[in-house]
């Protein structure tokens, strides 16, 4: 029993072991980006295989674009307290809610600018391949890609496009 | 044949028996507790399990080849599991930071997450 009991041990040691040794090394290169001072831009470095150069230069561009996007979220975010307080007083659009929301899509519109030139900077900034692997990327994931809209209008929840192309069938 | 069974000893030892009388009493309830041991005796064992385990512990692991067999499946298995632990946690973890980076650069992203 003795020597049996030792062997089934031995091999109940060795698997917990091989399991445990496995995930540490498998998981090492994610938890080292993880615990990292910028995750999300090691993680840009390995997915486009970027050398330390060019993460350096992208890393600068990120650094230069995130605080001109945070003031133009602050500015939006008090366009947005300010438009709510209007129409809190006035049950009707006013000159003055037009006026805020047109200033409000203007700062919206220069974010997306903004924000479209970053990804081609970065994307310069690449390897030639991977730069248009990360611009086609980035333009998918983001707001560029603009899908929200067209598939609220697409789904038929109340959205006039959907009747429109449908009337020619009708 | 064995000497003591020579049929003339055996023609006595059955007289002997014959004329024999019991006459020490039984011990108390003595029908009732031959009963539970006969039911005992019968009765499936609740710990056969246990008992094969252990005589598979016992006397089976200790065989070369069979230790052998038991510690490299276990091996292989708990690699195989690991790695494959290891893979998911990792495409986990890189969903995460995909998210991160697009949320750090989209502000009408901040709020939602595209993993």
């Amino acid at each position: 029993m003795k020597k049996g009991g030792l062997i089934l041990l031995f091999g109940l040691l060795l698997g917990t072991a091989g399991f445990s040794g496995f995930y540490y090394l498998g998981t090492a290169p994610c938890r080292s980006m993880i615990h990292g001072p910028q995750p999300e831009l090691a993680w840009l470095k390995k997915e486009f295989a970027l050398s330390d150069a060019e993460f350096a230069r992208i890393s600068a561009l990120h650094e230069a674009y995130v605080p001109q996007c945070a003031e133009r979220c602050r500015v939006t975010e008090q366009q947005n307290r300010k438009l709510k307080e209007l129409l809190a007083k006035n049950p009707t659009v006013t000159p003055e809610i037009q006026n805020l929301l047109d200033e409000r899509a203007r700062n919206r519109a220069q974010c997306e600018a903004e924000m479209l030139k970053h990804f081609q900077e970065v994307s310069r900034a690449m390897p030639p391949e991977q730069g248009r692997r990360y611009l086609a990327w980035v333009q998918e994931q983001t707001v560029l890609r603009g899908q929200a809209m067209e598939n609220r209008h697409k789904m038929g929840g109340g959205g006039h496009m959907m009747d429109m192309t449908k009337e020619p069938h009708l | 044949m064995n000497p003591n069974q020579n049929p003339d000893s055996d023609e006595r030892l059955r007289s002997v028996l014959r004329e024999w009388v019991v006459d020490a009493p039984l011990p108390p309830r003595f029908q009732e507790q031959v009963w539970k041991r006969i039911a005992r005796a019968e009765a499936p064992s609740e710990s056969s399990f246990w008992t094969a385990l252990a005589r598979l512990v016992e006397v089976v692991l200790p065989r070369p080849k069979i230790a052998f067999s038991y510690v490299a499946a276990l091996l292989v298995l708990g690699v195989t599991a690991g790695s494959v632990t290891a893979q998911i946690k990792s495409s986990h973890l890189d969903a995460t930071l995909r998210a991160r980076y697009v949320q750090a650069v989209d502000p009408y992203r901040a709020d939602s997450p595209q993993p």
